[in-house]
């Protein structure tokens, strides 16, 4: 097993004797308590699962949209792709587009490996590197990814920081394949893509796991404190410090700060983005301020008087926003810098007196400990003055500004949904602010209006005064991430889920980048929630999701249990935290089926593919990072649906439902080869419309193992929702009925019909494998 | 406007739709066509074109030329809604892979196609849809329909007026002899 460790003394009185600048290297350590039998792929190498991605990828066609039909990455081009021409390196549009997806899965891989790195050589920092990790009472099985792909149980801070290593030298292999003259085949393109997403969700869950360790989160709690949410919910009266991004660090330090000092009263801390869900983990008494979206409409309210940004999905325009509104702005991680100068090194009073009297607009400070004390007495000196100053134009100044449009256009054509920015400045021309209200409610954010209008309108500002009201009506209660699933929940619903009776597991996470804003994900969870699936979620879309309130005010998390049971709206945390939802499915094969998880990547990622019913959802997929988020799911065998600008990922993994090669499974107890039901029909979608989405949704939570009754009530629900939102009967039920058990008996009378229709066999339920080698007896 | 991407960033590649500012053009393409295929996304739910819809044009163009439509995104509601039996449901990516086969017979099994007409799925959808045909489905005649320029077709409208748009919409059902 691949495991180093390093001791070192300064002096050191042993039974041998004394010594003085005492290092030991040791290279392998056998955690020989630990009696599960090693699996066949213990830290997998690139091409060591290779033939299960190519069994995934013979069913799941990659079908390319080409972005693009040159390449641009080395100065042989630009090289024209398109056709059946090929580049100066030999490259073709397909392997191109491969390539492409491999790029962007690296990248995504690589911003949560190094904010894991970050996270564990800081902890180790404070807390030494012996510092057991603790996932939560009633685990067992933590860590259950890492177990899973690396064969080691993470138990301490010094192992965790191993299996980064490991995930460090994979991420350089996969990212070395991207460069010109390396990998040619799309089809191995591919597979790295799956090697990289699955190295994601290890780093990510040592990220997490390091996190909840030792800052105090909630510990698989399914009862993780409601905290406040919305722009509304933000208390003026005290000193706002905003904090952006995804690493907790520097946000912590802050709040940390304000309790050591006593001075909640005085100045409270709101979050974006994913730092928001780790605040609130830490401490409930800061505040989910909204998603990434909310970042501009925030900053330039003016309400934060501090502004504080980490790393990833920053809008990196910050410093300049900030100084628009006269607020100070603090970057902290060496990812994102952000042009400010390096104050690290200096004594605290002075860079809190220059920033105060605004000789300098921010400061890069890499010493955490200092952000919080700087942040917070920036926050309460600047905040008397900064009160008294509107940052906003007034409706009367917008309706001024407003005529002179010069009515191009260019503000519809550079919105990435289409609204129409422009008829809406015509509306305010003649004092009507009710359609710039609307776009505010679609809008995303990005302000790539303001960008393209030749007058420089502020418009995205003028979304938001014409939104004011609606701004201060942003008030709910969210549940923060409670972190991981407990051995107990898997053990009460394993059986169902397998079985198919509770019909699914939806997970819905990812960013903000909706078509028409966030409300659409809290009607799609609230879909199945009320169907009793089971709804997981996190990041953006779990912020989203919770701001919606129905008639009695209450929000998804007020009104539904966050138990991972039947109905339940599960909030595991922050971007990081999404291998608890993997960690959920894997442990149900460990639990439910006793599988063994150490270093048995394929044989669990067949289980899973085969039995488990889980979807995941992002509607409002933006980034790299969801891309490898995306792909660590693709190589567990769970299909992920995006919303329509999903697309743009310029990939899809698609099955043909009619291919029976592709269906075709062996029965694990007789080694026969046996056709199934196109389940799951596709593992990379995009979908055009809320609509879409459910109806593939419900029909994406099938799978070959469900028992009568699971298949049953799985079709009652893909069948009611296909009616609900297509107008018809689905014509592809008699697809998935293998005999008479599977027929939801209110509907036998259509089904019957249609199985006749299509000459349908009955087929037998079966043990349903993929692998060769899960056939008993070995299958040879 | 110039025949140039609508959404300002979809600049495509070496290859780009012509212009397409008279119906009459599309005669030689739909005189040729032997097996056309109209698609038609969510969008035409909602945007008018005379006393109905687009999906109302769907109709129309479909029986004047007698070709199928492929609903996306759950536009097949509304067709079913209006009566009308010709449509069948897919999801536009579903489409976009599946017309990369040139061998592929279609939901009501009429295929294999040479000739797609499209419009109403989301402008950048539609266009990462139609780049899937014009790399890989080069058996088709692609023509978008929408009002705005989707160089990835064979033909496209330049980034039309929508009062210049439905009036060539019109022009269209005619050649086809349809709209009577």
């Amino acid at each position: 097993m691949k495991k180093n460790a390093y001791f070192k003394a300064d002096e050191a009185d042993t039974g041998l004797g004394k010594f003085k600048g005492l290092e030991v290297r040791i290279g392998t350590i056998v955690d020989d308590e630990w009696d599960e039998p090693m699996g066949p792929t213990p830290m997998p190498n690139p091409t060591d699962l290779r033939a299960w991605d190519h069994k995934l990828l013979n069913r799941y066609h990659p079908s390319y949209m080409p972005y693009c039909q040159v390449c641009c990455l080395c100065t042989f081009g630009k090289c024209d792709l398109s056709g059946d021409k090929r580049g100066a390196c030999g490259i073709d549009i397909k392997a191109q587009q491969a390539r492409i997806v491999l790029a962007a899965a690296n990248i995504g891989c690589s911003a949560h490996l190094a904010h894991a790195r970050h996270l564990v050589d800081h902890l180790v920092e404070e807390f030494g590197p012996r510092t057991k990790l603790i996932q939560g009472p009633g685990i067992d099985i933590h860590a259950p990814v890492s177990r899973l792909v690396t064969g080691m149980r993470p138990r301490t801070l010094e192992d965790a920081s191993i299996i980064v290593g490991y995930c460090e030298t994979q991420l350089a292999h996969t990212l070395s394949a991207t460069h010109t003259g390396q990998e040619g085949s799309w089809l191995d393109f591919e597979s790295k893509v799956l090697h990289a997403g699955m190295i994601d969700q290890v780093g990510m869950e040592i990220a997490d796991l390091a996190q909840i360790s030792t800052l105090g989160f909630p510990k698989a709690d399914p009862e993780a404190p409601l905290v406040q949410s919305g722009i509304g919910m933000m208390d003026t009266n005290k000193a706002i410090i905003l904090t952006i991004g995804h690493n907790i660090v520097p946000a912590a330090a802050i709040t940390d700060y304000i309790t050591e000092k006593n001075i909640g009263s005085q100045v409270e801390v709101g979050g974006m983005c994913c730092t928001a869900w780790d605040i609130t983990r830490r401490d409930p008494s800061a505040k989910v301020i909204g998603p990434i979206s909310w970042q501009l409409r925030y900053i330039r309210s003016g309400k934060a008087d501090v502004v504080v940004v980490d790393e990833q999905c920053v809008q990196v325009n910050a410093v300049n926003e900030a100084k628009k509104v006269k607020a100070p702005i603090i970057s902290t991680s060496d990812k994102a810098v952000m042009g400010l100068p390096d104050r690290s090194d200096d004594p605290i009073d002075s860079i809190v007196e220059e920033l105060v009297s605004g000789k300098i607009d921010g400061a890069f400070i890499h010493d955490h400990h200092k952000v919080g004390e700087v942040a917070v007495k920036v926050a309460l000196a600047v905040k008397p003055k900064r009160r008294k100053m509107k940052f906003f134009p007034s409706k009367a100044k917008i309706k001024k500004m407003a005529e002179d449009c010069k009515k191009c256009s260019e503000c519809i054509r550079a919105c990435p949904n289409d609204q129409p920015v422009m008829e809406a400045v015509l509306a305010a021309q003649v004092g009507n602010f009710e359609l710039l209200r609307e776009v505010y409610k679609n809008c995303i954010g990005c302000a790539r209006c303001e960008s393209a209008c030749p007058n420089d309108y502020d418009l995205h500002s003028w979304m938001v005064v014409a939104a004011q009201s609606d701004c201060e009506e942003e008030k709910y209660m969210v549940r923060t991430g409670r972190g991981a699933i407990q051995d107990i929940e898997i053990r009460n619903v394993g059986q169902p889920i397998v079985f198919g009776e509770i019909p699914g597991v939806i997970a819905h996470v990812g960013c903000a980048n909706y078509p028409q804003g966030g409300k659409d994900v809290h009607d799609m969870a609230e879909e199945f929630a009320k169907r009793r699936y089971i709804v997981v979620t996190s990041g953006c879309a779990a912020i989203s999701m919770g701001h919606v309130k129905d008639e009695n005010g209450q929000s998804i998390y007020e009104r539904r249990s966050g138990e991972f049971d039947a109905g339940g709206v599960l909030n595991v945390g922050s971007c990081v935290s999404n291998p608890h939802i993997a960690g959920a499915a894997i442990k149900i094969a460990a639990i439910f089926a006793k599988r063994n998880l150490r270093g048995n990547y394929a044989e669990i990622a067949d289980y899973i593919h085969n039995r488990v019913g889980a979807v995941g959802v992002s509607w409002g997929a933006m980034s790299q990072k969801a891309a490898s988020i995306a792909a660590g799911f693709w190589r567990l065998g769970v299909p992920v649906i995006v919303g329509p600008h999903g697309s743009k990922y310029r990939r899809m993994l698609l099955g043909k439902a009619e291919e029976e090669r592709a269906w075709t499974v062996y029965d694990a107890r007789t080694g026969d080869r046996v056709l199934t039901a196109p389940a799951p029909e596709h593992l990379f979608y995009a979908a055009e419309t809320v609509a879409e989405a459910n109806v593939l949704t419900a029909k994406l939570v099938i799978r070959p193992n469900d028992t009568g009754k699971g298949r049953s009530i799985k079709l009652s629900h893909y069948i009611d929702i296909h009616e609900k939102y297509y107008g018809y009967f689905p014509d592809d039920v008699w697809r998935y009925i293998r005999r008479d058990t599977d027929i939801p008996i209110t509907l036998k009378e259509k089904i019957l019909a249609q199985m006749k229709e299509n000459k349908w066999k009955e087929r037998r339920i079966i043990d349903p494998t993929l692998l060769k080698e899960q056939i008993m007896g070995g299958g040879t | 406007m110039r025949p140039v991407p609508w959404q300002t960033g979809e600049i495509c590649g070496p290859e780009s739709a012509k212009s397409l500012t008279k119906a009459a053009v599309l005669k030689r393409d739909i005189t040729k066509a032997k097996k056309p295929l109209l698609v038609v996304g969510s969008e035409a739910v909602t945007i008018k074109h005379g006393k109905g819809d687009m999906v109302d044009y769907a109709i129309a163009l479909s029986k004047a030329m007698k070709m199928p439509v492929i609903a996306t995104g759950g536009a097949i509601k509304t067709f079913l809604e209006k009566g009308f039996e010709g449509a069948k449901s897919m999801g536009a990516m579903e489409v976009a892979f599946r017309l990369q086969d040139a061998d592929w017979l279609g939901p009501s099994g009429k295929g294999p196609y040479d000739m797609i007409m499209i419009y109403g799925i989301p402008y950048y959808m539609e266009w990462t849809l139609l780049s899937a045909v014009m790399n890989f489905g080069t058996h088709l005649t692609a023509i978008a329909l929408d009002r705005h320029f989707q160089p990835h077709a064979k033909w496209s409208f330049p980034n039309m007026k929508e009062k210049q748009y439905h009036v060539i919409l019109d022009e269209l059902l005619e050649l086809v002899g349809g709209g009577k």
